[in-house]
């Protein structure tokens, strides 16, 4: 060992070197802002095409518009979604999911069943907050996303916009389907929704 | 294919030689062009196209280029010459396909989403093919959709005008029941006279339908065809054995397909004459009951009066104890057993081997007794062969076909789709001699009404007047000429003017049926209901056989005396031997090498010769006390036979009384233990259909809650008893009948059978001939003006629709007696008035329909329906040579209540 090493290495020693060198960043730290959220105090802003909590939403009338195709099933990748679709009773011929199900535990939010989705009923919302000591209701049903899209209307919307699925209300209506009315009688009354 | 063939069976058609694509093809003079092109293994697409019936050409895709014309033309609707020079292929053949396609898209709803056909639409795959991805000027037709028929749906928005429905269904079916009609500024398929559909309902135009325009009410909306399990398999409502696709999701029969589809259009047109795969009502709309909620899911034992639900184990263990107590206390004899032939083949064998060799009693019957036992008992003695003789094939080429007591579009639509075809497409004469107004005679060139119960006399009169015409086959008889001459001796004294005034049938018909028949290279009998099932009918198919025999028919290809079965598989319950007086293989019971053989392969003493007893046997020996337990299986006596039977009764005094059903029935509620068993979708097997071709069951869904197939349940009893049986599965009892009954199953085809009656004509004919001819209708009954028949409709079949909703939708019990509607209005009876209805075994009230189909001086009730219970005013007469019962008709008087 050198002496000019040696001296350097007493030095060190006698002025206590390793510790300012150890507080030079705590001292640095004290003068910037914390880079932390103190969550669930602070939340972050999250963005638009954020893929979050899956629901399904309706539209400005109260009508569901999901109409039960079953291409959100056959899309996605992880198999979590399951849905029962039927006739409504009281509105002939209008197909609709009678049970709707995603297992949310398995879904690896690839938003594919979102893009699949033909009348823009399924979006993702920013949602994210929904661990429970309950694995079962992970297990969302038809009501709950229904909650979930109601709750978080505006986020699904934004959704749908960034990802250029729906540019505005006008255009989501022109998503809708109208279903034909039925006939008991052979002769023909315009369907309503064209007068 | 899709022209008309231009070889039929008395034709060769010549050969012609085209190029296609540069290749030279030789063809059938008179095809279409494109049915040559198909041939050569090229597809090209075509929508309206189906090889059932003539091209309609009006979708405009199958355009091909031909050399000497400028624009391409229509391949379907064009014949095919010698010398054309065809190309198939090329940039511009695709562009104008793709100007086709963006065609009808752009009238199309594009509602892919939520139609039914989405993912089995041939215009979805059209796009796709051709890449149409945008549309100018598309719009909407906003039809609204015509909900009205009870099965069908019509949303005409997404219909091409393929007209694919339309032609099925009269150029195949023949039922004509779909127009085109001009509504709303569109082309759109209405029902004949824009009413709402009502129809035979066979659903073939729901299969052929490219896209979703027609569509099923039963499934509406309740799939998507990706989502759904395919399982191939055999329809389970009548003898014609159908094959059909039934699409399951997880535990739940969705719907019902048919080999008949747009998807499976290219064929040989020919190739239909063994069938066009299409279904009937039943088999396509009749599959509810299959995850029905009445199903019984739990094995039941009485208690106290009450039936409740136990656990399999225990059930099992308390039904041994009882049935070794029997058994030990009165001996083997004390057992008896019933079985259904809905049961597959594999199950009637283990049901005769359960009874013969499990529990030692040959007292054992199937409900082949109720009919199907007479044509073969008949046919056996006559011919030695207890089966139909032609297939379908024949049926289809035949020229002359005599139908009698049969109403044949009701109970085997399928059959009479064959015969259908036979009158137009080979242009067969058909003589229909029945005693109602049936759809088949609406078609045939001979129809012929005659009165109810008179079809033996119809045959007497019909052999008379071969005999008195001299239509006699020289050559064939001379060979039997003391046969020949004991048939001449009892015909004497037949009168045909007697039997004229005595069936309603002019002389003449009698003079004209006998001669078509007789100088008609190939000439099939098909005898139904009215023969197998009424009085007598043991004797009458004999008769028919003479008919047969003296033209020289029996025996000649594509000729013979054929019947049609009810049930699906009782042609295999008498060939598994489910019967007192037959082994399997229809081999006899009193044989003793036979006796031997089977005693050797089951390892087991037979029951004695003699101790047998058929269904009838059975109930009475129930009734004496001589029978303690019984063991019915999918069987359903007390429901079926009339309360002059006194059935209950003798179930009643029954020590232990089984029943194993998938529902609960009638007999059933009297039960002391009722074991679930499971369907035929739940379980592998085959069954025998009327041609004698064995058809695959397979298993589609697991069983519905703890019930299990008959195999398995018999199996356990079986074990439970002492024997050491070690069936795992159906193929290992399949295994089994392959070894005693080598070629039975015959990859599925039907085997060549010849009818031989030299045996028959050369000992014993001379003795029973004389008696055939004797009988006088029996006299007394005729005070009553009306004659009450009970039948099958075409939409039910025996009581296991009644449990699928969708047929009961389509037919429910009316409850009302059905009357011609000319004696409506000369009883001054209104549509639902009340009448009273008199035999000479009671009288009841119930209400009146009209109905076209039935003829002046007869009523009809269903024999699905005991609701009100109709069957209870029938006599029942038992054939003395057969055993099997017949309580099908009666004379009643119906006045105003």
């Amino acid at each position: 060992m050198s002496v000019a090493a040696l001296t350097k290495k007493i030095l060190h020693a006698a002025l206590f070197y390793e510790i300012w060198d150890a507080m030079k960043v705590t001292f640095r730290h004290m003068l910037h802002r914390p880079m932390t959220f103190q969550y669930p105090r602070e939340q972050r802003t999250i963005p638009d095409a954020h893929r979050g909590a899956l629901g399904l939403l309706r539209y400005d009338d109260g009508r569901e518009r999901c109409v039960g195709c079953d291409l959100c099933e056959v899309a996605c990748p992880s198999h979590c979604i399951k849905v029962i679709s039927a006739e409504d009773t009281a509105r002939p011929l209008q197909r609709y999911a009678s049970e709707f199900y995603i297992d949310i535990t398995k879904c690896v939010f690839c938003g594919y069943c979102v893009e699949a989705c033909p009348v823009n009923a399924l979006a993702m919302t920013k949602m994210y907050e929904y661990s429970t000591h309950d694995k079962r209701s992970l297990l969302f049903d038809k009501k709950r996303l229904y909650d979930i899209g109601e709750r978080h209307l505006d986020d699904g919307k934004k959704y749908l916009y960034a990802h250029n699925q729906e540019k505005n209300v006008e255009q989501s209506r022109e998503y809708r389907y109208y279903f034909p009315q039925s006939v008991q009688k052979s002769t023909q009354p315009s369907p309503k929704h064209l007068s | 294919m899709g022209l008309k063939p231009a070889t039929n069976p008395d034709v060769e058609a010549a050969t012609i030689e085209l190029s296609i694509d540069g290749k030279s093809v030789t063809a059938k003079d008179g095809v279409s062009l494109y049915d040559v092109i198909a041939m050569t293994g090229k597809i090209i697409p075509a929508m309206c196209y189906h090889y059932t019936f003539d091209p309609f050409g009006s979708c405009g895709m199958c355009l091909v280029m031909q050399e000497g014309k400028k624009a391409p033309v229509r391949s379907c609707t064009a014949k095919a010459a010698a010398g054309m020079v065809i190309r198939t292929e090329g940039e511009d053949l695709f562009l104008a396909r793709k100007k086709a396609v963006e065609k009808h898209l752009s009238v199309h709803p594009l509602d892919c989403p939520v139609c039914d056909a989405d993912g089995h639409c041939e215009l979805q795959d059209m796009a796709f093919q051709h890449g149409v991805t945008n549309l100018a000027n598309a719009k909407q037709k906003f039809i609204p959709e015509d909900t009205r028929s009870p099965v069908l749906d019509f949303n005409m928005n997404r219909c091409i005008a393929c007209a694919e429905c339309i032609n099925v269904c009269k150029d195949v079916l023949m039922i004509d029941a779909l127009q085109f009609m001009k509504k709303g500024g569109f082309n759109q398929v209405v029902a004949k006279g824009d009413l709402a559909l009502d129809c035979e309902f066979c659903g073939d135009c729901l299969a052929v339908c490219p896209v979703g325009a027609i569509t099923n009410k039963f499934s509406k909306y309740l799939y998507k065809p990706w989502q759904m399990k395919t399982t191939t398999t055999t329809c389970n409502y009548c003898g014609d054995g159908c094959q059909l696709y039934l699409e399951t999701k997880d535990e739940e029969v969705v719907r019902v397909t048919s080999p008949l589809s747009w998807k499976n259009k290219w064929g040989d047109r020919s190739e239909t004459a063994k069938g066009h795969g299409g279904l009937c009502v039943r088999g396509r709309f009749g599959f509810e009951y299959l995850d029905s909620k009445s199903r019984l899911t739990q094995p039941l034992v009485r208690e106290g009066g009450q039936l409740v639900q136990k656990p399999w184990l225990e059930t099992m263990h308390l039904l041994v104890e009882r049935l070794t107590e029997i058994k030990s206390k009165y001996g083997a004899d004390a057992i008896g057993g019933l079985v259904t032939a809905r049961c597959t083949n594999e199950e009637l064998y283990l049901f005769q081997k359960l009874m013969r060799a499990g529990f030692g009693t040959n007292q054992l019957d199937s409900s082949a007794r109720y009919g199907h036992m007479n044509f073969v008992l008949a046919s056996k003695r006559a011919v030695g062969l207890g089966r139909t003789p032609n297939d379908w094939e024949d049926l289809t080429k035949a020229k002359t076909i005599i139908l009698i007591g049969s109403n044949i579009t009701e109970t085997n639509p399928l059959t009479a789709v064959r015969i259908k075809e036979a009158i137009r497409v080979y242009k067969a004469q058909v003589v229909t001699l029945d005693g109602a107004i049936t759809n088949i005679a609406k078609l045939a060139s001979h129809p012929f009404l005659i009165k109810p119960g008179t079809e033996g006399a119809v045959i007497d009169g019909l052999v008379k007047a071969t005999i008195d015409q001299d239509l006699v086959d020289e050559e064939i008889v001379a060979k039997h000429p003391h046969a020949f001459e004991a048939l001449n001796s009892a015909v004497e004294n037949v009168s045909l003017e007697r039997l004229a005034a005595q069936t309603g049938l002019p002389v003449e018909a009698f003079r004209e049926i006998a001669a078509i028949f007789a100088e008609s290279p190939r000439s099939i009998i098909l005898c139904g209901e009215g023969i197998v099932r009424r009085t007598n009918g043991y004797q009458n198919v004999l008769k028919l056989m003479d008919l047969a025999w003296i033209t020289g028919k029996l025996g000649r290809a594509g000729c013979g005396v054929n019947t049609v079965t009810e049930e699906p598989n009782e042609q295999g319950a008498v060939d598994m031997g489910a019967a007192p007086e037959f082994f399997p293989g229809q081999a006899r019971f009193d044989d003793q090498g036979v006796r031997d053989r089977f005693a050797k392969a089951w390892e087991t003493s037979l029951p004695p010769v003699g101790s047998g007893a058929h269904l009838i046997e059975i109930l009475k020996r129930c009734k004496s006390g001589q029978i303690k337990a019984l063991y019915i299986l999918g069987e359903n006596p007390l429901a079926t036979l009339p309360a002059s039977m006194e059935v209950r009764a003798a179930l009643e005094r029954l020590e232990l009384l089984v029943v194993q059903d998938p529902f609960l029935t009638d007999t059933g509620e009297l039960a002391h233990f009722v074991l679930p068993a499971c369907t035929y979708t739940e379980k592998d097997g085959t069954f025998t259909n009327l041609e004698g071709r064995v058809l695959r069951v397979r298993q589609a869904m697991d069983p519905l809650g703890e019930s299990l197939p008959d195999w398995h349940i018999m199996t356990a009893l079986a074990n439970a008893m002492g024997c050491r049986w070690e069936y795992q599965s159906a193929n290992d009892i399949q295994a089994e009948i392959m070894k005693l009954l080598p070629g039975y199953y015959n990859l599925g085809q039907p085997r060549k059978v010849v009818p031989i009656p030299d045996q028959y004509l050369s000992d014993g004919y001379t003795a029973e001939v004389k008696a055939r001819y004797q009988q006088t209708p029996p006299s007394g009954e005729h005070t009553r003006p009306f004659s009450l028949l009970m039948g099958q409709l075409l939409v039910h079949s025996g009581k296991l629709s009644t449990q699928a909703s969708g047929l009961i939708k389509i037919a429910p019990n009316t409850g009302k007696l059905r009357m011609n509607i000319r004696d409506m209005e000369r009883l001054g009876l209104q549509d639902g008035a009340k009448v009273r209805v008199t035999s000479n075994r009671g009288s009841l009230q119930l209400g009146v329909q009209p109905d076209q189909s039935i003829a002046p001086g007869t009523c009809f009730f269903p024999e699905h329906f005991n609701e009100p219970p109709v069957k209870d005013l029938m006599p029942v007469s038992v054939d003395a040579t057969t055993g099997v019962p017949s309580f099908k008709q009666i004379w009643v008087s119906v006045e105003q209540a």
